[in-house]
């Protein structure tokens, strides 16, 4: 590559790390103006919005049920996803594209779509719209992920080791929970990670199953309806540190997972 | 083969995998202590009969008896078989205590008697202090003997080896060969071992069993398959030979008297072979013809010149012509003193009778 290549790509990263990063700084900025104005120059700062966030009732809740729907929609993710992924994984039978292929196009279902699905057929089944209905979506939407994440880790497992295991006296039960999940744990974790974050950053199956009770993006929604307020920045600065916080621990966590149990 | 009942009887077992005939019929008995190699080329069948003792394969037909027990069902956690495998399949998630623990745990041993089998097993495989590593920290040589350990800790009455020299380096393959009959000898285990490597059946083993296609080519000593090969493919699986394709003119006693290029030879059959007439194959390993000027006293003797000599170091290696037939070519072995006395003239070669093998085919 010429000197001249290098710095135009070097450019382009930059640009593309700009566009990123600039409207997350100025989100971050104005959530600690004082004033209701959003927009430069910032003549005083406060903390009075984060205050306020912290003291006003409907955001907290809003953010404890954001919290427990992606917790019980991950582990309802992860339990029939894993599951889905054992069963699939080294295996051959009739069937098995077909299985596979029904377990991940939820994936693939633009969420607007199955949104409106949801509600039609939860209506149909007399489910009313709210916690359950909420999570039954999440999931439904995230077990592909589980899916394919944990049938890429499994693909790699040494089927010597689960032989190895049975030559020593694992029924197949044992070999499961001593050898194959171990195996499986950083998959496991990246995919919660992964299922958490989807979860409470969902809009659209929130918001078309929700009930009286909004999750917290449906109630940023609500608020800037009402106009845009330096309270929404803080309440998306929190957010976002404490999504950020989980993704980058997990990432560490999974790399080192991953270095331990290579032989 | 002892007169006592065998540890283990492989009665008529045959497996296909669709249409890959892998094992064809196969009957063996092997007897407590004894250390038997399968040795054979890639999808000879030997894998497939560790598998079977194993039990992670059934056989389409069959038995095997261990024991005195019919365990041809029975799934390989609920028989006292203990398997090293080629890639070692330790734990990696476990210390190297643990995975040597993995089976006495699973036999419901309790915590005291665990520690006390552990303790004797790893100083037993020089592998004291090493407890508290993970399989990722040690070296291949290492690893081989966690491997050893975690199988035989439970004390099974076979123990099966799947080629578990394959991964070490040539120089720590010939000192693991001779750790491992060492072991063998001192716990008196019946070691089952599988291999495509004709060196490592050679210097382990008690008993090799030479596979072909799904058969047993032959069974015998090292020694018996290396100087009596019964079959073409053993002589050429083992070791170098000298091909000879003659006629069969009779026999004389066990002795078979055949024609090789204007040559009368004699040769060993197992006593009570008949060899009828036509054509034959013999076998004489490079190492068992002599030299000399005159006719030496050997039952079989051609003359002959060099047509080419290799210095080997201790030893030569020599291209030999037999007098009048451009055909009739041998190698020979010889040590280097009387390789280089030997010159380009005409020379003797002699060797005996029951150093020749008859094959039969």
């Amino acid at each position: 590559m010429t000197r001249g290549n290098r710095i135009f790509m070097a450019c382009i990263y930059w640009a593309f790390v700009l566009y990123v990063f600039v409207p997350l700084i100025l989100m971050i900025l104005m959530g600690f103006k004082d004033s209701k104005f959003i927009g430069f120059p910032i003549r005083s700062w406060t903390l009075d919005w984060y205050t306020g966030v912290f003291n006003d009732g409907a955001v907290v809740s809003a953010f404890g049920y954001s919290i427990a729907i992606a917790v019980l929609s991950t582990l309802v993710s992860i339990l029939v996803g894993t599951w889905i992924a054992v069963l699939l994984e080294g295996r051959k039978f009739v069937g098995r594209a077909v299985i596979f292929g029904l377990a991940v196009m939820p994936a693939l279902v633009p969420g607007i779509i199955s949104a409106i699905a949801f509600r039609i057929y939860a209506r149909g089944l007399g489910i009313e719209p709210g916690m359950g209905a909420i999570i039954w979506a999440h999931a439904v939407h995230n077990v592909p992920f589980v899916v394919l994440v944990v049938m890429a880790r499994l693909s790699t497992l040494p089927k010597s080791q689960l032989e190895a295991a049975r030559d020593l006296g694992a029924d197949p039960m044992v070999v499961f929970l001593r050898i194959t999940l171990p195996y499986l744990i950083p998959a496991i974790v990246g995919a919660s990670i992964f299922c958490l974050l989807l979860s409470f950053d969902d809009f659209v199956r929130s918001f078309f199953l929700g009930g009286y009770d909004p999750t917290l993006p449906v109630l940023i929604f609500a608020k800037l309806r009402s106009g845009m307020s330096p309270e929404i920045n803080a309440i998306a600065t929190v957010a976002l540190v404490v999504t950020a916080a989980i993704g980058i621990w997990a990432e560490r966590f999974t790399r080192r997972m991953n270095k331990d149990s290579q032989s | 083969m002892t007169d006592t009942t065998p540890l283990v009887r492989i009665d008529g077992i045959s497996k296909s995998f669709g249409k890959t005939v892998a094992l064809e019929a196969l009957d063996l008995d092997i007897a407590q202590g004894e250390f038997v190699t399968f040795l054979g080329p890639s999808g000879c069948g030997k894998s497939t009969t560790l598998r079977i003792l194993g039990g992670f394969e059934t056989p389409d037909k069959g038995r095997v008896i261990l024991d005195g027990q019919d365990v041809t069902k029975l799934p390989p956690d609920r028989r006292n078989v203990n398997m090293v495998f080629q890639d070692y399949a330790l734990f990696p998630h476990m210390t190297v205590a643990r995975n040597i623990a993995f089976g006495l745990e699973l036999k419901g041993m309790g915590k005291s008697a665990i520690k006390a089998r552990l303790d004797e097993i790893m100083s037993f495989l020089e592998l004291d202090g090493f407890g508290d590593r993970y399989p990722a920290q040690l070296s291949g040589g290492q690893r081989q003997r966690v491997a050893l350990a975690r199988a035989l800790a439970p004390d099974p009455a076979l123990l099966l080896l799947d080629e578990p020299l394959g991964a070490l380096d040539a120089k720590l393959r010939g000192q693991v060969q001779k750790e491992l009959k060492s072991i063998q000898r001192r716990t008196d285990k019946t070691f089952f071992f599988v291999t495509h490597d004709q060196e490592e059946a050679l210097t382990m083993s008690d008993r090799i069993v030479v596979m072909n296609k799904g058969r047993v080519e032959q069974d015998g000593t090292p020694e018996e398959l290396y100087f009596h090969p019964a079959s073409r493919f053993v002589a050429e699986f083992i070791g170098e030979t000298n091909l000879l394709n003659g006629q069969v003119r009779g026999m004389e006693g066990d002795d078979v008297i055949m024609d090789w290029h204007g040559q009368t030879l004699r040769g060993h059959v197992a006593p009570g072979r008949k060899v009828a007439q036509g054509p034959v194959t013999a076998s004489i390993r490079l190492e068992r013809l002599g030299f000399g000027k005159e006719r030496p006293a050997t039952q079989n003797a051609v003359q002959g010149r060099v047509i080419g000599a290799t210095f080997l170091g201790s030893r030569m290696a020599l291209d030999l012509q037999v007098e009048g037939a451009a055909d009739a070519t041998l190698k020979a072995y010889v040590d280097t003193t009387t390789g280089t006395s030997l010159g380009d003239g005409p020379v003797w070669i002699g060797w005996d009778a029951d150093s020749m093998a008859i094959l039969n085919d």
